[in-house]
């Protein structure tokens, strides 16, 4: 399911309810078939490889977005609303889901379940890209890094979808099934990683990969994509010399300079996105495979 | 209805709890769209700006936030036929917003004729 896809899903469903507003919602959902709403690529992901052509999967968030502090509209509000499932990822994860009325009865918070596994952060608040000021909350939020956790959302997302569509169970327990065995193959590859292992990353997002697979990584503030300055630069030194950091991950592409500068520190660098968003091209299992064989030959190397 | 409601409004306050962040609920009762906000520690606003947007992101008004922290308005159905958003901005530099979609507005309305 590339990005492309899911974009044009998105645009139509997007317009045509807008179009149709302000009360028709219910209705167009039940003339098209069940509308699943989720709230990031990886729900995105799990839900059509569950569902597959038997339901629509609404991912709004719009490419080049971050959906953990995306500011949606009232037409994508009021398409939410229509849905019959609105998968939340939890953990803090969507900011707006505060700043909104959703029908509590169709929504699946899909990682309630291990709420005691949460891993508590600081707060921090900052600026970086056209998003503005954030905050990370007190809760790492980014729970599909951790394969084995990532199946537990797809369980209870795929019972949350039973339960909406029960005509549709064996075909929804049939592409669990295959679901999780590809998650199972991604864990299987991650825990085969040369660990114990220090790492830093150029921000926040991988505490649960780190947790599950024995990497202790330490982050940093910065948006790949943006020039970094010398004063970061020399974090960054202070933070290798504290933690003895061998590895240093990107959450997305940075420049060439950037990374020539890594490999001047000592440091093998990685690509490593967390996959928030849809990637440009492949999916979610072929992207992570892709990180996960990248950190494997760097640690090798 | 209006004891659901308080309830919600609890819940909502005691979930939302980002260290000293502005927190923004409106709803709309027989006619009025009444918007609430409070710092997530627990104080009220003394003052601020509320924002009123239609659906194209365009002002519809611009009100003072009252010394407790809310602030009311009539619903008028033309204008808040596409749904409403409302930001507020507090003298102290904290920002946020709530959104009320066609739905919200079109049950609200239909709850308390």
């Amino acid at each position: 399911m590339s990005q492309g896809r899911l974009t044009r899903r998105t645009m139509i469903r997007l317009t045509l309810t807008g179009a149709s507003l302000p009360l028709s919602g219910h209705a167009f959902a039940q003339d098209e078939g069940p509308v699943i709403a989720v709230a990031n690529y990886p729900l995105a992901y799990f839900a059509e490889r569950l569902v597959g052509d038997l339901a629509e999967v609404l991912f709004p968030v719009p490419p080049g977005t971050d959906p953990s502090f995306w500011r949606p509209s009232i037409a994508d509000i009021s398409a939410m609303q229509a849905a019959q499932v609105i998968a939340l990822n939890g953990a803090g994860f969507s900011d707006w889901t505060t700043k909104v009325s959703l029908p509590r009865a169709r929504i699946i918070d899909t990682s309630a379940g291990f709420a005691d596994a949460y891993i508590a952060t600081e707060t921090i608040t900052h600026s970086h890209g056209e998003a503005g000021t954030h905050s990370h909350t007190g809760t790492a939020s980014y729970t599909w890094l951790d394969f084995g956790l990532a199946a537990r959302q797809a369980d209870a997302l795929a019972a949350r979808l039973i339960r909406a569509m029960p005509q549709s169970e064996a075909t929804i327990s049939t592409n669990l099934l295959a679901l999780n065995a590809d998650l199972a193959a991604l864990d299987a590859a991650a825990k085969a990683l040369r660990a114990p292992l220090a790492a830093t990353a150029s921000h926040p997002r991988y505490q649960y990969f780190g947790r599950a697979y024995g990497l202790e990584i330490s982050a940093m503030e910065w948006d790949a994509q943006e020039e970094v300055s010398e004063d970061q630069w020399q974090a960054l030194e202070q933070k290798i010399s504290e933690s003895g950091a061998t590895l240093f991950i990107w959450e997305a592409t940075p420049s060439d300079d950037a990374r020539a500068r890594i490999a001047t520190l000592g440091l093998t660098d990685v690509v490593f996105p967390p996959l928030a968003q849809a990637p440009a091209s492949g999916d979610f299992i072929s992207e992570m495979t892709k990180s996960i064989t990248m950190i494997a030959q760097s640690l090798d190397a | 209805m209006k004891t659901g409601l308080t309830a919600f409004v609890m819940i909502w306050w005691a979930t939302v709890s980002v260290a000293h962040q502005l927190l923004v609920f409106a709803f709309v009762e027989d006619g009025t769209v009444i918007v609430e906000t409070k710092f997530s520690t627990g104080k009220i606003p003394v003052s601020g700006d509320v924002r009123v947007l239609d659906a194209q992101n365009a002002v519809l008004m611009t009100l003072e936030l009252q010394s407790d922290g809310t602030v009311q308005f009539p619903l008028d159905p033309a204008l808040s036929a596409q749904g409403l958003l409302i930001e507020v901005a507090t003298g102290e530099g904290h920002d946020n917003y709530w959104i009320l979609t066609p739905d919200d507005i079109a049950r609200a309305t239909k709850e308390t004729q």
